[in-house]
């Protein structure tokens, strides 16, 4: 048997019976990582997993508004702040937590016309609790998009 | 405001958040939850006793 007569016996990757996709190949749906980054713990819920939805959901919800108590401030992009664009991503990361804080502070109008570097993120600066608040918010956002790494990783099979 | 409560408040929320996402069973949660609850709080406490002297 040559070489050649060995590479024709070899299946087409359509025959064969493990033509489903690696779980490196698999996609978790768009709509449910949009959901579990919108609304904290929903992932989670959908996926079945509701004793980690609620936890997630608590967590986040009680650290996002620890921060706000303490007079932390939601990261918005700042012209020539380059770490600004950080703090918003993070704080971005509490979905519709951040985003309700956003309207709470700017309105709907000045939320859409105030993009990239009109926004109001709130806290002050002069506040006792300010740093601490930040950090708050910051970690909550943060929780957040890891949920939503879990709920990806749970949804295209890699962990249970 | 209580600063040591504070960082035992945002401890206690990461501990659990990471004991939930990391481990599956009861027992390695609270395993987990105990452990880096602990190092947060003690850690942080030790790394203040340290830096005192420092201006």
């Amino acid at each position: 048997m040559t070489a050649g007569d060995s590479r024709l016996r070899k299946k087409k990757p359509a025959e064969t019976a493990e033509n489903q996709p690696s779980v490196e190949d698999r996609h978790a749906p768009v709509r449910l990582l949009l959901g579990a980054w919108f609304l904290p713990g929903l992932g989670h819920f959908l996926l079945g997993k509701k004793k980690r939805a609620v936890v997630f959901a608590v967590v986040i919800f009680c650290a996002f508004i620890t921060g706000v108590l303490l007079d932390g401030e939601i990261g918005t992009p700042k012209p020539d702040s380059p770490f600004s664009w950080l703090a918003a991503f993070a704080c971005l990361g509490n979905g519709a937590l951040a985003i309700a804080r956003l309207v709470w502070l700017n309105g709907l109008g000045g939320l859409l016309g105030g993009l990239p570097f009109g926004l109001e993120g709130g806290g002050n600066p002069s506040a006792a609790g300010f740093a601490y608040g930040n950090t708050f918010l910051y970690t909550a956002g943060l929780m957040n998009l890891l949920a939503v790494l879990d709920v990806s990783d749970i949804a295209r099979g890699e962990k249970s | 405001m209580d600063h040591l409560l504070l960082m035992i408040w945002h401890a206690l929320l990461v501990s659990v958040f990471f004991a939930f996402l990391w481990r599956s069973t009861a027992a390695g949660r609270r395993n987990l939850f105990l452990k880096t609850f602990l190092i947060m709080v003690v850690g942080a406490a030790a790394l203040g006793w340290l830096m005192y002297p420092f201006p």
